[in-house]
């Protein structure tokens, strides 16, 4: 327990940092890259923007430019500190375990029960493919047994349904097994 | 003393039944999912905003004001009993209150915090009623070049100073000002960077954004670092007689009312919002405790009491240039700016006069949530302990369905869930590298504003580029970005200082008293 509840513990890896590991650094390029990257892109897309004639003074292609050129320079800075090995400070906070590594599976899942989601709502319904999502990432991230977060899941966007599509007028689709059933309707 | 009136006449509208109910709404979810762990204020309220689609305007900003009072009062709950922070304004609380919690002085902590939120509440709210329109009479007078002025600041501000690094403020609110360009130049209906895909042509809905940014990427990498295992709440004793003694009121006042003196005028301006205004407070009470210096870092009361009071006061403060100038300060400010332009309702010096009864029933909503949320939140404070227990991975999965319905009833298209899950992805990232996130919030929000002003600023002047500092405000404005700028890094500077002090005296107490750690 005492370490468990370690007071500050998220705090220390937020505030002093944890000693920048080698294996972050690949990331951390990419990300100061991409800022680059965004840059350059940005300033050479906006001298396609059409301008039209009638444009006095400043046209739309203006303000691109500037932050074009904004993204291109801190993009630039960050990779020379990359490089030379100023790390960020990567977030902390209650549930954020500070000695555990990044468990990349569980983003992985995540993204793909949200894709899911997305994917059914206009097929089986709002209310089922809430409970594809809720269930689906509450397992992902440890609940057990499943079925009982499925079973949340399912009654937690009946409830939304109700409350949502139902009293407030949110015209969430309830599906082709509800599309009957009056409360679940605005 | 028109302003009474109007003030009067907002009381009048609030004190109806049902926008009283609804007022009690949005401080008790606010408060609610203000406790609910790594959900701060800003996240709260993108994560609510599906809940006020279907409200008419009056009621819609009753609940908002509701909810962001409510959710400042509960992070500081969930600071003294978890001692891990979902704002980052209440770090410091977080130190002195967890210690007393531990030591086993919690109710005091959470009554010197809600009594000082009250307290600060309070008196914000009156500075703010006779600030606001002062400052909106004076912001009428203000030209094109003075507002571009005035969101260079913000943007300066913003970008440098919410987060520990400069650097990467400043990468954040770039990628803000780009997704703030995509979509169709509302001058030349020019359409920018929207790859001919006609979904972009009306731009990325800012709601999404937040939405993704704050919710989805939170859960993301807190997901891919859960901390397992059951969760620690430190108990609670209960009854009103041990909440405060005589000697905590005597020790809370003082920092309460100097809470308040600091936080408000530090949410006024463009610096920092409620970090900056929270730190000085704890740095003050700290220079000021006299014999008790000793205490702070060990659970001095004043450490809550001041920091907690500045928290709220800075609340208040933001809302002065919310409402008067539209300039958002904070993440928190830049949702609410979103929400008020979902009800068309564009803040700026007019909001005053055009939406005067709104505005003021907004006001009147604060005094009123600010005493039902004291009122609410000592004698919930056993509800609230059992929220913070709620299984993480029911909390993170929750978190994930109400942005995915949130982002879904924008339009009721399943791709503005998969952009969600795009926005998601970058905010995990960002976390991941330490690019605070709040910087692109603001500058997606405020982007597409400032290139407005400045373009107009420049048809003014046809072009002369000395237009946009001539006027004595600009020029003004011009020069406190570095005052600014200056002062904030020498202040999170000293904020690092004083935090690695408290983490070593952390580290020794708790190596000197072991056992104290283990007791439950």
């Amino acid at each position: 327990m005492a370490s468990e509840a370690t007071p500050a513990g998220g705090e220390t890896a937020a505030r002093g940092g944890p000693p920048a590991s080698k294996v972050r650094r690949p990331g951390e390029l990419v990300l100061a890259l991409a800022t680059l990257a965004l840059g350059v892109f940005v300033l050479v897309e906006a001298g396609g923007i059409t301008v039209p004639g009638s444009t006095n003074t400043m046209g739309p292609r203006a303000f691109p430019y500037l932050v074009g050129a904004m993204a291109a320079v801190v993009g630039a800075v960050l990779v020379v500190a990359v490089l030379r090995g100023k790390y960020g400070h990567e977030e902390g906070g209650e549930d954020v375990d500070p000695t555990a590594k990044t468990d990349w599976l569980t983003i992985v899942l995540l993204c793909v029960v949200l894709v899911v989601h997305v994917f059914t709502i206009n097929v089986i319904g709002w209310p089922f493919a809430a409970a594809i999502l809720f269930g689906g990432a509450s397992v992902v991230l440890g609940a057990r047994p499943w079925w009982r977060a499925v079973l949340a899941g399912l009654a937690l966007g009946l409830v939304i349904q109700v409350v949502f599509g139902g009293l407030l007028g949110l015209s969430l689709p309830p599906g082709p097994l509800l599309e009957g059933v009056a409360i679940f309707r605005g | 003393m028109d302003n009474l009136t109007a003030l009067l006449e907002g009381f009048a509208t609030v004190v109806q039944p049902v926008y009283l109910l609804y007022a009690l709404f949005g401080v008790f979810v606010g408060t609610a999912v203000g406790v609910l762990p790594g959900i701060g204020p800003a996240m709260t309220i993108a994560l609510l905003l599906p809940l006020t689609y279907s409200l008419e305007p009056t009621a819609a900003i009753i609940v908002f004001a509701g909810i962001y009072y409510g959710g400042m009062y509960g992070g500081s709950t969930t600071s003294i009993l978890l001692n891990t922070p979902g704002e980052s304004s209440s770090i410091v609380t977080a130190i002195e209150g967890n210690k007393m919690a531990r030591a086993g002085r919690g109710a005091a902590a959470l009554a010197t915090a809600a009594i000082g939120s009250f307290v600060a509440g309070s008196i914000a709210t009156v500075a703010l009623t006779f600030v606001a329109p002062v400052v909106a009479r004076w912001a009428v007078k203000l030209g094109e070049p003075d507002y571009f002025a005035l969101m260079v600041v913000a943007f300066i501000t913003v970008g440098a100073l919410l987060g520990s690094s400069v650097s990467r403020g400043l990468a954040s609110l770039s990628l803000g000002l780009f997704l703030g360009l995509v979509g169709t130049d509302t001058l030349t209906s020019q359409q920018r960077f929207t790859f001919g895909m006609p979904a972009l042509a009306d731009g990325i809905d800012v709601v999404v954004v937040a939405v993704g940014l704050f919710a989805v990427g939170e859960a993301l990498y807190v997901g891919s670092r859960l901390r397992h295992g059951p969760v620690h709440v430190i108990p609670v004793e209960k009854g009103w007689r041990s909440w405060m003694k005589r000697s905590d009121w005597r020790r809370s006042w003082k920092p309460w009312l100097r809470g308040t003196a600091i936080g408000f005028p530090v949410g006024t301006i463009p610096a920092g919002g409620a970090d900056v205004a929270t730190f000085l407070s704890y740095a003050t009470e700290r220079r000021l405790a006299g014999s008790r210096r000793h205490e702070f870092g060990r659970g001095a009361i004043e450490g809550v009491a001041g920091p907690e009071s500045a928290n709220n006061a800075a609340a208040s403060g933001v809302l002065v240039p919310l409402l008067t100038l539209g300039l958002p300060t904070t993440a928190t400010a830049a949702i609410i700016i979103v929400a008020f332009q979902s009800y068309g309702i564009q803040p700026g010096p007019l909001l005053l006069q055009s939406e005067s009864a709104l505005v003021w029933a907004l006001v009147a909503s604060l005094y009123i949530g600010n005493l039902m949320l004291v009122v609410l939140n000592l004698p919930l404070v056993g509800m609230w302990v059992r929220v913070l227990q709620i299984p993480r991975h029911y909390l993170y999965a929750g978190i994930i369905l109400f942005g995915a319905l949130g982002s879904y009833a924008l339009n009721f298209s399943p791709i503005d869930v998969l952009m969600l899950l795009a926005i998601g992805l970058i905010g995990f990232f960002m976390r991941r590298y330490g690019y605070p996130v709040a910087p692109m919030v603001v500058g997606m929000i405020l982007g597409p504003m400032a290139e407005e002003r400045l373009r107009r600023s420049l048809a003014i002047s046809q072009g002369d580029l000395t237009y946009l500092v001539t006027s004595p405000f600009a020029a003004f404005a011009y020069a406190a970005i570095i005052v600014i700028v200056a002062a904030g890094l020498w202040l999170q500077h000293r904020e690092r200082r004083v935090n690695a002090e408290l983490e070593q005296l952390v580290e020794d107490v708790r190596a000197a008293a072991p056992t104290q750690e283990v007791s439950r």
